[in-house]
């Protein structure tokens, strides 16, 4: 008992070692085997392609499933997957794809052009899936053999291969749940765990070194830091505030921090059909007011300022555009010019969690200096988006824009476009209406050349930029730290955790090589 | 006796019958929409869609209705994220949560016991108060102070205990129950121990126990065959009323260690707006304490057989 307590006295008070307890073995090339454990805070709700559209079951979907093109390694750039090669027709209305030879489920039946209907077949039928608008445009799906798929599109759109490149549009076959992507499900505890085990007929599975993966469901953000430094995960994503600037204090973490811009952007939206927010040079004051190196700060530094929709990296956007500076007093000189000398009350929605409140506290007090007198309202995520979804919600908010693949169309289109609004349903959060942008996305969507729609998407950032309809803010970039075995991994930028080419650099005996 | 029971049963299913109805009301005036929470993206006619399949495009009577229907199957509905049935998620949650409410009752008992019966013969004296101080201490500690200092020290300095998780297989399972049990232990201890001091003091005053000093034997075997033995009736009601409040209510303490239990996924649940979730957990909570409340009934008419007489 003694001993015990003294025990409980030492730990209380003894520093910790502060560097990996691991390293790499040193292996010249990735070596075949073992378990890469890692954990997320929230739980897997289905295991469902056609269904799944949130992160975490994301990570196993994307596992699970393969699809006809697919990223490259740590990129945004398409390479073939289960489809060979793929042709596009001049008038960009006909896209003809030839399957690999030889690919095969997990459970050894073959995936043909059928396997592919059967899954846009299951998509248009299922009453709970959220995909159907991404098939909106094609005419007709065919299989003119076994091996070839054809599509013929309504009206051209130049970002069509990124949506076959999402797990809804994986290969499926009636009747059974088998599937197609590098591992296999092993089993599913839910709310506890998911254990994933390499799929050995998958046509890439020579590069593919992993034998599982673990993942642990529902463990608090902290806890999981926790366990990372114990050794009980590989790798860990998603850090706590506290923990991040702690590591960020550790030279010999450094080289095992991974950084990475993500397809996000931040701000707030103003409902330019509301007032003060009708009148562009209020909305532009509260770009100059908003300090955007505080958010930036506050999230660690794992963020970037924004000057509007497009994240670093995403086709068309305008580097030369700098997000709107600092400048309090030119913020009151346009709410002056405006009519509001002296500023005025406003109600900011926001969700109730840590670092919603705490980038909104800073937001207060950069608009207050300005004269705007912020006055915050939490909300939980469901009642948070219906206010935001709807015209009679809080005309000033927090919001966010996730997009589903790396095209402008997949930011543009679903935030500033006329067709994207709606009463009740709205995905432009501002109710930003404009004709001009409206005919530039289109034919920006429609483009075929690639340069030509990048000068497109750029004269679209000059005109969101200087209409202001959100409060640019930051674009966020996903930090994960693994411990120093684990090799060839970078966070992806559309799946963020994706351990496909991953490998453990162990000893011999397959063991963690101690510092 | 049987009149009883079942007078009680009744009662019962109007007690559970008023809660899912009141809980569809609060929920059903909340302005919130899980399905865009879950697809911020679908357009207004993808939603409008997903609404209808969870019956969540109705009014009140319209969703209650549908509730209704699905309970005249046998269902409880389908969860609004991912489409799981409730039964199912309501099956899965059942058993850790009835692990880890037996685990941490059985630590109170035990301790509170000890505590309650070396208080009750050390009345007065310093082990009596540090029993009372301990009681007091635990008693004001919430568990999300408790429970992080638990898992930082035991489980992440030390390394005795798993870093929160569920385990798996009989041994990993006990191993990975004691922190968070401890942690609801640490909270309930001192009712457990109140309760038992008060009634061994008042039975160490008994005619019997003098009796049995008289007899001569040794003072262990009078305070634990004969008074202790007559001091647990109070015991077992405390247990069985706190067995219905812990299956459901511990969502901190299954939040902080991780543990897959109804609390957890109530909160969750909540946070999301899943409608279905939510009635089908709270559903079996007030089934719970219903039903813990009528056992402890039972087993008190059992131990004593002076309320037997009475409600004869």
């Amino acid at each position: 008992m003694r001993s015990a307590v003294l025990a409980i006295a030492l730990a209380a008070c003894s520093p910790p070692d502060h560097g990996p307890r691991w390293r790499a073995a040193g292996n010249a090339s990735p070596r075949d085997g073992g378990t890469l454990r890692f954990a997320t805070s929230d739980q897997v709700v289905t295991l469902d392609p056609a269904i799944e559209y949130d992160q975490i079951s994301g990570y196993i979907v994307h596992a699970l499933h393969d699809t006809l093109v697919g990223y490259e390694p740590g990129g945004t750039a398409l390479v073939p997957h289960l489809a060979a090669s793929w042709r596009v027709s001049p008038d960009g209305l006909d896209y003809t794809f030839a399957l690999r030879d030889g690919i095969v489920f997990a459970d050894g039946s073959p995936i043909t052009a059928e396997s592919f209907l059967a899954a846009f077949a299951r998509v248009r039928a299922a009453a709970d899936s959220p995909f159907q608008p991404f098939l909106a445009n094609v005419a007709s799906v065919s299989a003119p053999d076994p091996h070839a798929l054809a599509f013929h599109l309504a009206k051209a759109d130049a970002s069509f291969v990124y949506v076959l490149a999402m797990p809804f549009a994986a290969p499926h076959r009636d009747g059974s749940d088998t599937t197609s992507g590098p591992f296999v499900l092993e089993r599913w505890d839910p709310g506890v765990r998911v254990v994933l085990r390499k799929n050995t007929r998958y046509w890439d599975a020579a590069h593919v070194h992993l034998d599982a993966i673990e993942m642990a469901e529902n463990v608090p953000r902290d806890v999981q830091f926790l366990m990372f430094e114990r050794g009980d995960l590989d790798t860990v994503e998603g850090l706590a505030l506290a923990d991040y600037l702690w590591i960020q204090d550790q030279p010999a973490w450094q080289p095992f921090v991974h950084v990475r811009a993500t397809l996000n952007s931040y701000g707030s939206r103003m409902n330019v059909r509301q007032k003060p927010f009708d009148d562009r040079r209020v909305r532009q004051a509260l770009n100059y007011a908003l300090d955007k190196q505080h958010s930036v700060k506050l999230l660690g530094g794992a963020a970037i300022a924004s000057h509007g929709i497009l994240p670093p990296g995403v086709l068309g956007r305008d580097d030369t555009l700098a997000p709107y500076p600092h400048d309090p007093a030119k913020a009151r000189e346009l709410l002056a010019a405006a009519g509001y000398p002296g500023g005025f009350d406003i109600e900011y929605m926001i969700i109730d969690d840590d670092e919603a409140e705490r980038l909104a506290g800073s937001l207060q007090h950069d608009l207050g200096e300005a004269g705007v007198r912020v006055h915050i309202t939490e909300l939980s995520i469901a009642m948070y988006a219906a206010a935001l979804a709807s015209k009679d919600g809080p005309a000033f908010a927090k919001a966010g824009w996730i997009a589903d693949y790396p095209d402008p169309a997949s930011f543009f289109d679903g935030c500033f476009h006329t067709r994207a609004i709606s009463d009740e349903g709205t995905t432009n959060f501002a109710f930003y209406s404009n004709p001009e942008l409206d005919a530039l996305l289109d034919s920006a969507r429609a483009e075929p050349d690639p340069a030509r729609r990048a000068a497109l998407y750029r004269r679209a950032e000059h005109i969101v930029y200087d209409d202001a309809p959100w409060l640019w803010d930051y674009h966020q970039e996903t930090v994960e730290v693994t411990q120093p075995y684990v090799r060839d991994y970078e966070p992806h930028p559309v799946w963020l955790r994706d351990y496909t080419h991953a490998w453990l650099d162990l000893d011999g005996d397959g063991e963690r090589v101690t510092r | 006796m049987i009149g009883l029971v079942v007078r009680r049963l009744g009662w019962t299913v109007v007690v559970a019958w008023f809660v899912v109805t009141a809980t569809f009301a609060l929920i059903s005036v909340i302005p919130a929409d899980p399905v865009r929470a879950l697809a911020p993206h679908a357009t207004p006619e993808v939603a409008e869609r997903i609404r209808a399949h969870y019956c969540l495009d109705r009014s009140f009577t319209g969703q209650y209705g549908c509730f209704v229907s699905h309970v005249a199957r046998g269902e409880l509905g389908e969860s609004v994220r991912g489409g799981r049935p409730v039964t199912q998620i309501l099956a899965e949650r059942a058993w850790p949560s009835i692990q880890l409410a037996l685990a941490a009752i059985v630590l109170q008992l035990v301790f509170g016991a000890l505590v309650g019966v070396v208080g009750a013969a050390r009345r007065g004296r310093w082990a009596d108060r540090v029993g009372g101080l301990a009681g007091v201490v635990g008693l004001s500690a919430p568990p999300f102070f408790v429970g992080p200092l638990l898992l930082f020290l035991l489980a992440y300095r030390l390394g005795w205990f798993p870093l929160g998780g569920y385990g798996s297989g009989v041994l990993d399972r006990l191993w990975h129950l004691v922190l968070p049990a401890a942690t609801i232990a640490c909270g309930g201890l001192a009712y457990y121990a109140r309760a038992v001091r008060t009634e061994m003091i008042d039975a160490l005053g008994q005619d019997y126990v003098r009796t049995a000093r008289a007899k001569g034997l040794p003072e262990r075997s009078v305070i634990v065959r004969h008074a202790l033995r007559n001091s647990l009736g109070p015991l077992t009601s405390i247990a069985g009323l706190s067995f219905g409040m812990l299956l459901c209510g511990e969502v901190i303490v299954e939040y902080i260690f991780a543990w897959p239990g109804l609390g957890r996924e109530l909160l969750l649940a909540i946070l999301a707006q899943d409608g279905p979730v939510i009635v089908g957990i709270v559903l079996v909570s007030a089934l719970a304490l219903a039903c813990a409340n009528l056992v402890v009934d039972l087993v008190q008419l059992w131990l004593d057989p002076r309320l037997r007489a009475e409600s004869e």
